[in-house]
This record gives C-alpha cells, sequence and structure tokens, in this order.
C-alpha cells in the first residue's frame, strides 16, 4: 500500500483527516464514547462544535506551516488543482459545486425559519433560604429529613410509595425516568430522577423545598410559567413530602448530599 | 402457506434451544423456589404499586388508572396468541412486560429489568392464579398475512361492515359506536371501544399482526371478543380477517410527531367552516393532551388525549381548525349509564365525581400581552400577573366566549369585542370540528392581543368530555405551544442566493485565474496563458495577454484605480 | 316454584338500535328478569347440594342449548354438566358476542356476527356462571354448571323435575338472578316420586 502511505504522509491530506476527524469527534465522539465507561456526556450544541472546529483549523495551518518544505508540500495538491490540465475537470466540478453550495446556504439563512420562541430552563435553580409550607416557616440550610430520625426507612419508604404512586407517578413514571404516562404532555419533561444529576447531587433539603413549591414556587429564571410540577404543599402534609423523598432515593438507589459534605467541599475550595 | 407463530420478535429457534438447555440443566421444568423469591423481591419493588401486594390489582395507584392495572387472580390477560379464554404463554406476557401496553399507564420493562428479572417476575406473576398449576396454554397457528394492495384494503372495509365491527367501534373507527355507552369489562369497570384512527393507543401494538392477534384471540377481560369461531364456522376466511387488520391499519398513521409549532399557511380566503375541503389539505399539527393533575381537583383519566390543530390565515383573519374523537355530544342521555359507572369506578383524591353530565368544552388560550419577552402566563389558564387571553367553546348551548383567565375555571368575559371571534362546531361519526377565526388586529387592541405574521405566538388548548363529567378543572390540558403565522417571502430570500452564488463563482474563477498566471510567469511562460479550466488550451488572446501583462506588471500594479481608464493613454 | 303477591315489573328494553330485534315484539321488548304466570314462578336453577353418592357421572352427549332470538337469550337459564357440550347460537341477522365470565373455570368471548352455533364446554362446576353480550349491555343469561345430572330449570308454568335420583335424603337449592336461594330437603324412595314447592314472593 504505498500508495495508502503516501497519502497519509502528505501534510495536506493529513489536515484534511484531522479536521474530519475532529469534527466527528466534537459533533458525536463527545456525546457517545464517554458513556461508552461509564461517564455520562451529552451532545455538544452546533454552535460550541463550530467554535472547536475554527480552533481545530488554526491549530492545524500552525502545524502544516511550522516549516517551509511542509508548508509548500501542503500547498501542492492546492495549487495542482487550481493550474494542472489533468485537473481541469476536479477544478471545473468546484467552481459550480462551490458556489451553489454557497447559494444554497445563503438561501437557508434567509428563508424565513419557524422556531419556537427561546426558553430556558434552570435545572437547579438556587433555593431560597427559607420557605413558608402549610403556614410553618421552615429554614433550608441545613435542613434533614426529620424522618431519618424517628421510625424505620422501610416504614416511610413504604409511606413515600403510595405517595409517590398516588401523585407523581403520572409524570415521573414507573422507572423513575420522568416518562409517565402524561409526561409527553407537558414542556419541559418532568425530571428523571435516575438520572444522575437530578437527586443524585441534591440534598434532601432542596428536594423538599421543590416538591413543596413546586413549578409556581420557581425563580423567574425557572420559567414557573411553563413547568407542571404542582406545588405538593396543597396536597401533602410536611410528613408525607419527606416520606416521597425517602422512596424516590431508595427506588432510585441514590444517595441523597449531605450538608456536612457540602461544607466540607465548600471549606476544602472547590466545587 | 407459512404460518407464523407466537411473537415475531422472539424467534421460535432461540426459543427451542433455550428450552433444550433448559431441559437438559434442570430435571424438574418447573421454577424453582429460589426464582420465585428473586421474582417475589422483583415484583415487590416495580409492581405494587399498581398491581397490588396479592396481585388483585389494587395497588396505590388503582383507583387513578382507567383501564385499571391487571387484577393477576383470575389470570385473563387482554394480548395472547392462545385461543378466547386460554391463558397467555409466557412468551404473550413476556412481550407486555416488555413494551409495556401503549395508551395505559403500563410502562416497558425491558430498560429496568434484566432478563433473568423479567422472567423470574413473570413466574411469581403466574403465581398468583392457580390457573396456571395445568398444562401450559397452546398459541393458535396464524397463517401468514396476504400482500397489502388497495384491493385488500377496500375487501377488509367491506368484511369491517359485514363482521359489524362498526356496533361498538363506529362507522369511522373512533370507538362511537351504538353500544359504547354500555361496556364495562370483567371487573365492572367502565371501558371504551378502542378508538381505531389512534394506533399508537392500541394496548397490543398498532403493527397488522398486533391487529389481528387482538381480532382472532380476542382481548380477554374486556368487550372484545374473538373472531376465531367466524372463522371455523366458514363465514369468513383467514385472509378476509387479515383484510380487516389491513384495514384497521390504514385508518391511521403511526405515532404522530409533535411539533412545537403549528403553522399557520397562508391562503387568499380563510374557509368558513369546519367542514371546508381547504381544511382537508391543511397541515395537520397533533398536540397531546393530558389530565389535568396539577391544581385541585386534579383528573388522572382524562377522555381526550390528543387533539388534531390545523390553522391558515390570509393576511386578515387567523382560522384554527381543531378536531378530536369524542364518542358523544354531550350531555346524552345514552351515556348517563357510562358516567355513572365512571363516578363509582374513578375515586379521586380530590372528591368524588358528581355523575352529572356537563356539555363538552374546549379551551384556547394565548398570552393577553405579547410584548413579555420569553415570560408567559402560566400555562394552566394564566395567574394574576399574566392573565391568558382565552376562547372558550362550549356545545351545549354552543357557545363561544372570549375573554381573560388568570387561572383554571377564572374567567372573565369580555377582552375587547367577542364579536371578533366567530366560530362554528360540528359533531359527526365520533368527532368535534370546531372552527375559530378572528381577526389578525383585534378591534380593541389594548384588550386582545394581535396576531402578526412571521413570529411565534405562544398557544395552549384544554379540551372536556362532559359525558366524563369532566369540566374547566378536570379536564385535559396541553403544555404551551406555538403558532406561527406565514409571511409573504421577501425578494431578498431569492436574491441573496443569486448574488452569494454570483460572488462566489467570480471569486473562484479569480482565484485560479491568479494562479495560474502565477504559475505561467515563473515557470512555462511561453506556454502557460491558458484557459481556467484547461491549462494546455491555451488560447492565443490570454497567451498574448499574459505576455503583455508579464512586459510590464509593475506598472499596471502601480496604477490607482481612479486613473485606470486614463492609463491606456500613457506612453506605449 | 310459587310466587307469592304481585311481581315486580319487568324493564322495558329500548332496543332501537336493533330493528330487526324489536320487529319480534309486538308489544316491544321486556327484560324477563321475573317471569311469574299464574303464580308460577319460571327461569329458578334448581340443583341437589348434597346426599348424592359419589360419582363421577355420566356426561351427557347430548348439548345444552341456548340461543340468542330478538336479542334476547333463549333459554334465559340453563344448566350443563361439566364437560356437556354447550351449545351457542345465533338466530339473529346481526352481530352477537356471547361472553362468559365465570369464576372458577375459564371464561371465553366469541363473535357471532350473523346465524352461527358454536359450542364449548366448562371444566369446573359453578353456580351460576353469567352470560353477557357487550354489543347489546341488556342480554343477560346465567349457565349453572354442575358435576352430577341431577339439576332443572323452572319452565314458564314454575314447574320442573329431577330424575334417576337414587333412593336418599337430598338438599336442594333454588337459584333465582334476582330473588336469590332457597334451600329444601326432601327424601327419595325407590321408584318414587316426591314434590317439592319452593316459596319465593314479593314480601320475601
Amino acid at each position: 500500500m504505498p500508495k495508502l502511505r503516501e497519502i497519509l504522509g502528505h501534510p495536506f491530506w493529513q489536515a484534511v483527516a484531522l479536521l474530519v476527524a475532529a469534527y466527528l469527534l466534537f459533533k458525536w465522539g463527545i456525546a457517545v464514547l464517554p458513556p461508552l465507561v461509564g461517564f455520562p456526556s451529552a451532545p455538544v450544541p452546533q454552535s460550541v462544535v463550530l467554535q472547536y472546529m475554527l480552533t481545530a483549523l488554526v491549530g492545524i495551518l500552525i502545524y502544516v506551516s511550522y516549516n517551509e518544505a511542509r508548508w509548500r508540500r501542503f500547498k501542492e495538491p492546492i495549487n495542482a488543482t487550481l493550474v494542472d490540465a489533468n485537473k481541469r475537470w476536479l477544478r471545473a466540478t468546484l467552481l459550480v459545486l462551490v458556489p451553489a453550495l454557497v447559494g444554497f446556504v445563503a438561501y437557508d439563512q434567509s428563508r424565513p425559519k419557524v422556531s419556537a420562541p427561546l426558553q430556558l430552563r434552570s435545572i437547579h435553580p438556587a433555593p431560597p433560604g427559607q420557605i413558608t409550607v402549610r403556614g410553618r416557616t421552615i429554614r433550608l440550610a441545613g435542613l434533614e429529613n426529620p424522618l431519618r430520625s424517628r421510625g424505620t426507612i422501610e416504614e416511610h419508604s413504604r409511606e413515600g410509595r403510595r405517595v409517590y404512586y398516588q401523585n407523581c407517578l403520572p409524570c415521573h413514571g414507573d422507572l423513575l425516568d420522568g416518562k409517565g404516562h402524561f409526561a409527553h404532555g407537558f414542556s419541559p419533561t418532568p425530571l428523571a430522577f435516575d438520572d444522575a444529576g437530578t437527586i443524585a447531587q441534591l440534598t434532601e433539603s432542596f428536594v423538599f423545598w421543590r416538591i413543596a413549591k413546586g413549578g409556581p414556587g420557581l425563580p423567574r429564571e425557572g420559567a414557573p410559567w411553563n413547568s407542571a410540577m404542582p406545588a405538593w404543599e396543597d396536597f401533602l402534609t410536611e410528613d408525607e413530602i419527606w416520606s416521597v423523598i425517602i422512596f424516590l432515593y431508595e427506588q432510585s438507589g441514590w444517595e441523597p448530599r449531605r450538608w456536612e459534605v457540602e461544607e466540607r467541599a465548600e471549606g476544602a475550595g472547590h466545587e | 402457506m407459512s404460518r407464523v407463530v407466537g411473537w415475531k420478535e422472539g424467534t421460535m429457534e432461540t426459543g427451542l434451544i433455550a428450552l433444550v438447555m433448559v431441559l437438559a440443566i434442570i430435571p424438574s421444568f418447573h421454577l424453582s423456589a429460589q426464582d420465585i423469591e428473586r421474582g417475589k423481591a422483583v415484583y415487590e419493588k416495580w409492581c405494587t404499586g399498581c398491581h397490588g401486594d396479592t396481585g388483585a390489582g389494587d395497588g396505590d395507584a388503582a383507583a387513578y388508572m382507567l383501564p385499571r392495572p391487571r387484577d393477576f387472580r383470575r389470570a385473563v390477560y387482554q394480548i395472547r396468541t392462545t385461543a378466547s379464554g386460554e391463558l397467555p404463554t409466557d412468551d404473550d406476557i413476556r412481550h407486555v412486560v416488555d413494551q409495556g401496553m401503549p395508551g395505559t399507564a403500563m410502562t416497558g420493562w425491558k430498560s429496568r429489568l434484566t432478563s433473568g428479572d423479567r422472567d423470574a417476575v413473570i413466574a411469581y406473576i403466574k403465581s398468583f392464579s392457580r390457573f396456571f398449576d395445568g398444562a401450559p396454554p397452546q398459541s393458535v397457528d396464524f397463517p401468514s398475512a396476504p400482500r397489502i394492495s388497495d384491493d385488500g384494503i377496500a375487501e377488509g372495509a367491506r368484511i369491517y361492515g359485514e363482521l359489524e365491527c362498526f356496533k361498538c367501534h363506529g362507522d369511522r373507527g373512533r370507538g362511537d359506536g351504538t353500544s359504547a355507552p354500555t361496556m364495562s369489562d370483567d371487573w365492572d369497570f367502565p371501558i371504551r371501544p378502542t378508538d381505531l384512527t389512534r394506533p399508537w393507543t392500541f394496548n397490543g401494538g398498532a403493527e397488522v399482526e398486533d391487529i389481528y392477534r387482538a381480532i382472532r384471540t380476542g382481548l380477554d377481560g374486556t368487550p372484545m371478543p374473538s373472531f376465531s369461531d367466524v372463522i371455523d364456522a366458514e363465514i369468513i376466511t383467514d385472509e378476509q380477517l387479515w383484510r380487516v387488520a389491513q384495514y384497521v391499519h390504514s385508518l391511521a398513521p403511526g405515532r404522530p410527531r409533535v411539533r412545537e409549532v403549528i403553522r399557520a399557511g397562508r391562503t387568499a380566503r380563510v374557509p368558513d367552516d369546519p367542514t371546508d375541503s381547504a381544511w382537508v389539505e391543511a397541515e395537520a399539527f397533533y398536540v397531546p393532551l393530558v389530565g389535568q393533575i396539577i391544581v385541585s381537583p386534579r383528573w388522572f383519566t382524562p377522555a381526550v388525549d390528543g387533539i388534531w390543530v390545523r390553522a391558515l390565515h390570509d393576511g386578515e383573519r387567523l382560522a384554527l381548525h381543531i378536531a378530536w374523537s369524542d364518542p358523544s355530544a354531550s350531555p346524552d342521555p345514552l351515556w348517563q349509564e357510562w358516567i355513572e359507572l365512571l363516578a363509582t369506578t374513578v375515586t379521586d383524591a380530590d372528591g368524588a365525581l358528581e355523575p352529572v353530565q356537563g356539555p363538552d368544552r374546549f379551551t384556547i388560550q394565548f398570552p393577553a400581552r405579547l410584548s413579555d419577552g420569553m415570560a408567559r402566563p402560566y400555562f394552566l389558564g394564566g395567574d394574576r400577573r399574566r392573565p391568558a387571553y382565552t376562547w372558550r367553546w362550549r356545545s351545549s348551548p354552543d357557545q363561544l366566549e372570549v375573554g381573560t383567565s388568570t387561572g383554571l375555571g377564572q374567567f372573565v368575559a369580555g377582552a375587547g369585542a367577542a364579536s371578533d371571534v366567530a366560530h362554528q362546531a360540528v359533531f359527526a361519526d365520533g368527532q368535534w370540528q370546531l372552527q375559530v377565526t378572528r381577526t389578525l388586529i383585534p378591534r380593541d387592541t389594548s384588550a386582545a392581543p394581535t396576531f402578526a405574521e412571521g413570529v411565534a405566538i405562544p398557544i395552549a388548548f384544554r379540551a372536556a368530555d362532559g359525558s366524563s363529567g369532566e369540566t374547566h378543572v378536570r379536564g385535559s390540558v396541553s403544555a404551551w405551544y406555538a403558532i406561527y403565522l406565514d409571511a409573504p417571502i421577501s425578494a431578498t430570500v431569492f436574491v441573496m442566493p443569486v448574488v452569494a452564488t454570483l460572488v462566489t463563482a467570480g471569486f473562484g474563477l479569480l482565484v485560479v485565474w491568479r494562479a495560474q498566471r502565477r504559475e505561467g510567469t515563473r515557470r512555462f511562460l511561453p506556454e502557460a496563458t491558458c484557459d481556467i479550466f484547461s491549462s494546455s488550451r491555451c488560447s492565443d488572446s490570454w497567451h498574448a495577454a499574459a505576455a503583455k501583462l508579464a512586459h510590464r506588471p509593475a506598472t499596471r500594479m502601480l496604477v490607482p484605480l481612479s486613473s485606470r481608464s486614463a492609463a491606456p493613454r500613457s506612453p506605449a | 316454584m310459587t310466587f307469592d303477591g304481585t311481581p315486580p315489573a319487568n324493564p322495558a328494553i329500548d332496543m332501537t338500535e336493533e330493528p330487526e330485534c324489536v320487529a319480534k315484539y309486538a308489544d316491544g321488548p321486556v327484560d324477563p328478569v321475573v317471569v311469574v304466570n299464574d303464580g308460577m314462578l319460571a327461569n329458578v336453577f334448581i340443583r341437589v347440594t348434597a346426599g348424592l353418592p359419589a360419582g363421577p357421572y355420566p356426561i351427557p352427549s347430548q348439548p345444552a342449548t341456548i340461543d340468542q332470538n330478538g336479542c334476547l337469550y333463549t333459554p334465559r337459564v340453563l344448566g350443563v354438566m361439566v364437560g356437556q357440550p354447550f351449545e351457542i347460537t345465533n338466530s339473529d341477522p346481526l352481530l352477537h358476542n356471547i361472553k362468559a365470565v365465570p369464576s372458577e373455570s375459564r371464561g371465553f368471548n366469541i363473535s357471532q356476527p350473523r346465524a352461527m352455533t358454536t359450542t364449548r364446554t366448562f371444566k369446573t362446576p359453578e353456580v351460576m356462571v353469567p352470560l353477557e353480550c357487550n354489543v347489546h349491555g341488556w342480554m343477560n343469561a346465567y349457565v349453572g354448571v354442575t358435576d352430577h345430572p341431577y339439576f332443572a330449570t323452572s319452565a314458564e308454568d314454575g314447574s320442573f323435575a329431577i330424575t334417576g335420583l337414587p333412593a336418599g335424603t337430598y338438599t336442594i337449592e333454588a337459584w333465582h338472578e334476582t330473588l336469590g336461594k332457597r334451600m329444601m330437603e326432601a327424601e327419595v324412595v325407590e321408584g318414587g316420586t316426591v314434590s317439592v314447592t319452593f316459596v319465593y314472593g314479593s314480601t320475601t
């Protein structure tokens, strides 16, 4: 395979290969690869992909132009395409295709687009210092689940299961994946508790606040007008809310974040 | 004729191999006590919430569901490859456990439970009924399907009529047959005939094979009978039964894609009534609706779970066309029995359902102010800070109110002249079609929003079936969607691409020309001034031009742009 | 089988959706829940519940039959032995489904879109197995499934006969769909006939 080796050794083709590889990595690799080894990931937005690509392009250009010989070799195929007699068809094709492509992009950019109005969703909005639930004022900072210091976890979890199945199931689902039989009707879609990024990252007091106050209790940046999460203080007692929190952690297998962990983390100056 | 047995995805071969392996390993074919223990653990963690500790279908959530969760003690199963009244095979149960039951609260468990866990839980579920102690049930042999054709579908439609499927499912398949109001299942819970135009809610799946299986073996526990005996009695052939399945399959597309933006196409003149043929041409947008389970009294068993929205505008008026399945124009005395049964079945936490029929209702809302940026009214009818501009229609008396709402049921008529808004509603074949029309610019622009072209305007919907006791609060709701009125396309859309193409092409030619000139100047000057496509076919004129340029490149480069016209006259 | 007092009025059926069936009733269709003729009660299922010698008993090959005619079941109440063929006929030119909802054995739900006959059997004794048609919500029938041949249904004139019982003392039970159960003892002598009268009434 001398031909292939020749191509791989050529700076122009190296640059092309690097660009393609970078694009694949940014576009799909980042989303697909980490989960294979057990890390969560998400797709990269198109605008960020473009930024990354620009950076990659600059890097590649620096590489190919770093020494004079390589730069000359890099330019050879480009120059050949522009000049050589035996490349005239390629040249003609490019001269037709590239303008056509630019024309299409221009059309695509200028034609009227139908897109939904922009919506934001803050995943973990900052909680208030204290809340008033059913007439009682509760300070959230440092608040622990009071049920953990009385009765048994089994008993609270059982009660929490009842509360969950009678109230939360239609949206958050049997699998705690936020895909209950009503979930598709709401936007934003209900939270998935099996996800590593929801209750696994939160203290029980935060979860208590979100359940008790629901969508209407969200700060403005949380788009409270869209959330279908009810203010559960209208339906559930404090103990019922605390018991369903225990059920959520028992059923999902996550551990709530503890205040002392939080404080230590803050004290150590990271997170 | 080849035969298809059992489930398509579970191949016979693997099943047989597994069976042989199991037989080779354990002497007894019965499941071990260990498996039952494992199944019990899985069941108690994941299934009791709906199906109950004893498998009686009476879990904590049962009273909030319709259809109710399965009562395993009777071993009556809807989705089977076995004859009517027979037990399901393990594969039949496995199919439902894996895939769930569309149109119900039963989710699929394939992603959550391991294959071993699912086998174990199936064994445990079977242990709730003594009926499974006997010989294992046998699947019915289904002959393979004839090829789908237009003639075949027409034949299916004919057989659909001949078998009187319409008695329950209605003439157009919307579940509005004459016997629909009287139906209950084996547990005396109310049940609706399947709306055949909504295949994504078919409990056993929406493929032709799924439909055929449901007709062939029936859905035990429900009023849906098995049609096997009809084939045995030679009233119809098996092929004709397949034709019915293919016909039903042809009634509607698969699960519709939900799009956030509803486009109102531009038309010369908006239609006047909802049956106008222009609406058939207009693009239809599916909007799912779900029970209002956010404010009291909540409603967990909504009658309307989706609507089709079409929209057109003519630059003057916007017309919305909403269509949804509803087996009755409420109130309807024939449906009194239904609501009474419903009232004893659905015992919600937030108060009993009064067995009193109201009118059918439909509500459309927009933000009262469109200038609030990203902020919108609360999606459930707005709130005090941000009210919703609302159109409320009711079927009896047929009336549309225009007003402002500050929450569910918090409605004040007004919001400009109601005469701005015209409506017409038609009920036929188990379907409401409602058209609402308004001028883009309201008479009173301070009281009602102006519908501008070319922007996405938030819109939300709510529906209620009076025969199911639904009201403004107990009904079904949608999230915010958006409606976009197509604007006339401006000339720039067409000019821009042409300009961009020409500029790029010109630039490309320039680059090539310069490259060739440079190359020619440096290396092969005598013969190298060539046309841009072929450096071998050098034209004389280019040759000459290149030669000339080669002799005086510097002067040319130095001539200022403004005096270029004068250049030829300078010494030559 | 007697009925004292005034029998309750049977409800009329709105059968307008099936003109072919309505045509079969000169005075309009009525749901025959309580059928009393001259003080005699029909459609009571009577069977021996105790005192019988141990089985098994021969299973008749003659089928028990039920007909759907005029959008009602005929008979409305009948008995069938476990394993005995149970023949279901549709004499109406329209769709019925016949659904048996037993709790002791497996049920069935069969479509009969026009005149046809279907045969089924029951595997476990059960008194009574309800039959229903979901196309016509008013159609109800009851099948008494027994593991012996000593049962009967009271006729239009209230009479019934259980024959071939060996000599002995028996407990006999009567069942009516709305009026409930009655129990009696009877002593049968070899070759003799014993008369038993169950009394139902509007006052009981």
